[in-house]
């Protein structure tokens, strides 16, 4: 049987295009995280963040909390890798993130769910093709607890063909 | 009995506005930051981590995620301004301002810009400005950060 002509698949294409951000559009991020304990350590030891809370649980411990804490920037970053998806993966640049506010502590077996609603967007002045969206993302834990919370702004690409 | 596991100068007494800091460690961005580390926390864009595709983009290679740079910069930072925090308390003005590739080695500054009481009498708190720089010099990451820091009144040995 010769090999199939993989021109003729369709591309299961991914991300969403600067006209899909109306103003108020929320969008419920996909897969949830739970956070291990070797997330944590995996994260803090490659990017070097020697606060012992987060990889010596006697010493977390020692400062009331049941276990080492999960690493905030882990959870930042986590939050905003579940919204790429629907938010950035369609192209363009991150731009900012400005007002991340940490709520409360997250600890090895939490897990984190997280959704965005669009809060701004304007064309690009210098580049037609793109537009800049403004989204305002929390995140929350398996206790419906808010965690983190941030805005952030993106340069994103237009859809270029003409609507369906 | 915690007080011997970290340095005796980086209490919240330590801090004063308008102090500066080079850190002395720098770091080069290589797949173990940057690939696994994209992959690890679910970001699924592949300009971060699909070669054959984005050598035939406008940056020709791999981009380093911005908040990989970030969290790197802040990292390199950390053992003078957080081995003695009790919360990272928030970010801001978080700014990416050059593309970081594969192989760019960075380094981190930091300017204190206020210190102030917090809510709890063993702690204070500390913004700081942080700063990231690629070897050619040209800055790649900049922002704010507050962090809750533990006061030696309370916590040196």
């Amino acid at each position: 049987m010769p090999d199939p002509d993989f021109s003729t698949f369709p591309l299961k294409k991914k991300g969403n295009r600067y006209q899909d951000f109306e103003e108020g559009r929320t969008f419920q991020h996909h897969w949830g995280r739970t956070l291990t304990e070797s997330d944590n350590a995996l994260f803090a030891t490659a990017t070097m963040r020697f606060t012992p809370l987060y990889f010596n649980a006697e010493y977390a411990r020692a400062h009331g909390h049941d276990s080492v804490v999960i690493d905030p920037l882990l959870v930042l970053c986590t939050v905003v890798g579940m919204s790429v998806e629907d938010l950035s993966e369609g192209g363009g640049p991150f731009l900012g993130v400005n007002d991340v506010k940490f709520h409360r502590p997250v600890y090895p077996g939490d897990t984190i769910t997280a959704q965005s609603r669009v809060v701004g967007r304007r064309e690009s002045g210098s580049r037609p093709h793109f537009g800049i969206v403004t989204w305002e993302t929390e995140a929350f834990n398996q206790h419906g607890e808010k965690v983190v919370s941030y805005q952030r702004t993106n340069l994103v690409a237009k859809r270029r063909e003409a609507s369906p | 009995m915690t007080a011997t596991l970290t340095s005796g100068n980086t209490y919240f007494e330590d801090f004063a506005a308008g102090q500066k800091m080079q850190h002395a460690r720098g770091t080069t961005i290589e797949e173990v930051e940057s690939q696994l580390l994209t992959k690890l926390v679910m970001n699924t864009a592949d300009g971060h981590f699909n070669e054959d595709r984005m050598q035939k983009s406008p940056f020709g290679q791999r981009l380093v995620f911005g908040l990989v740079t970030g969290s790197t910069v802040i990292g390199l930072a950390t053992q003078d301004t957080a081995e003695n925090a009790l919360a990272e308390l928030g970010l801001d003005k978080l700014r990416f301002r050059a593309p970081v590739f594969l192989g760019d080695s960075l380094t981190a500054y930091t300017e204190v810009l206020d210190t102030r009481d917090a809510d709890r009498d063993d702690a204070g708190v500390v913004r700081f400005k942080h700063w990231g720089t690629k070897q050619d010099g040209t800055i790649v990451f900049e922002g704010e950060r507050e962090v809750l820091i533990k006061r030696r009144s309370h916590w040196g040995s």
